[in-house]
């Protein structure tokens, strides 16, 4: 994923640069965590950490496609980052209501407090981001080169 | 023996941060210097690990091994990669990808001695 992507790369550039290094380190953070749990404590919290892998998932498809940016990379990035919106408020939500259903933290608990509620904040930045890339699609769309 | 390396590192992780940070607010991108002094982290960072192995092979090792030496690898990795990330880009977001990467960093070293202490 290092070096520039050919051609113009809607989401890949500007403020979308840091968006998808954010989404860099939540992906790589979440998808070791989560492999290191299923590979050796599944038992204990099967729920919370099948959901981490899925979260790890998520994001590691987010990173790649913003990073792309364009073509069918956009719808992909589109659903890969609303699900983390949904996947975020229902576990974070769930998490709070019945804390009984997850025997260990995942990336969403608690609204992603363990994360400094990063990936709260990061879908709706990322939505944000693809709707302003997306309109119009003119070079006077998101921030200009520098 | 390697944490006092960890703090090391971490400090000059903050000052990197630092460094990227101001040329963001002052609408720069990253620069060769900069580069440069992320491989002194990653110099630093170098001699950290293999400390870090040594006093595990001795016996004195991570509370967490797998977490331990995931977290070792991550660090390494996360510096030069985002700093292709960002050198690719020549406005002022490619410094604050520095700084999200160089505070990644210096993160990552507080949570290697936690686990490795296992608090």
């Amino acid at each position: 994923m290092s070096g520039p992507p050919a051609g113009a790369a809607t989401t890949a550039t500007g403020p979308g640069r840091v968006l998808v290094a954010v989404y860099g380190v939540l992906a790589v953070a979440a998808t070791f965590r989560s492999a290191v749990q299923i590979l050796r404590d599944l038992d204990d919290a099967p729920l919370a950490y099948l959901l981490s892998g899925v979260a790890a998932l998520v994001y590691l498809v987010a990173t790649v496609a913003l990073a792309r940016g364009t073509g069918t990379w956009r719808p992909v990035a589109w659903v890969a980052v609303s699900l983390e919106a949904v996947g975020v408020l229902a576990v974070g939500t769930l998490s709070v209501a019945a804390p009984a259903l997850f025997a260990d933290a995942t990336v969403w608990s608690g609204y992603g407090s363990g994360y400094g509620y990063v990936p709260l904040v990061l879908p709706f930045l990322g939505l944000a981001w693809l709707r302003r890339t997306g309109r119009g699609r003119t070079p006077t769309g998101p921030t200009p080169q520098r | 023996m390697w944490t006092p390396l960890a703090a090391v590192v971490a400090l000059l992780g903050v000052g990197l941060a630092g460094w990227a940070g101001w040329r963001a607010a002052t609408d720069r991108p990253v620069i060769l210097k900069q580069l440069l002094a992320g491989g002194v982290v990653e110099a630093v960072l170098l001699v950290e690990l293999v400390v870090a192995a040594v006093s595990s092979l001795r016996g004195d090792g991570p509370a967490d091994a797998a977490t331990f030496w995931g977290y070792a690898a991550t660090t390494l990795f996360v510096l030069p990669v985002a700093a292709a990330w960002a050198f690719a880009e020549r406005s002022r977001w490619s410094s604050v990808v520095l700084v999200v990467a160089a505070l990644t960093v210096s993160f990552l070293q507080l949570r290697m001695v936690q686990v490795w202490t296992g608090v």
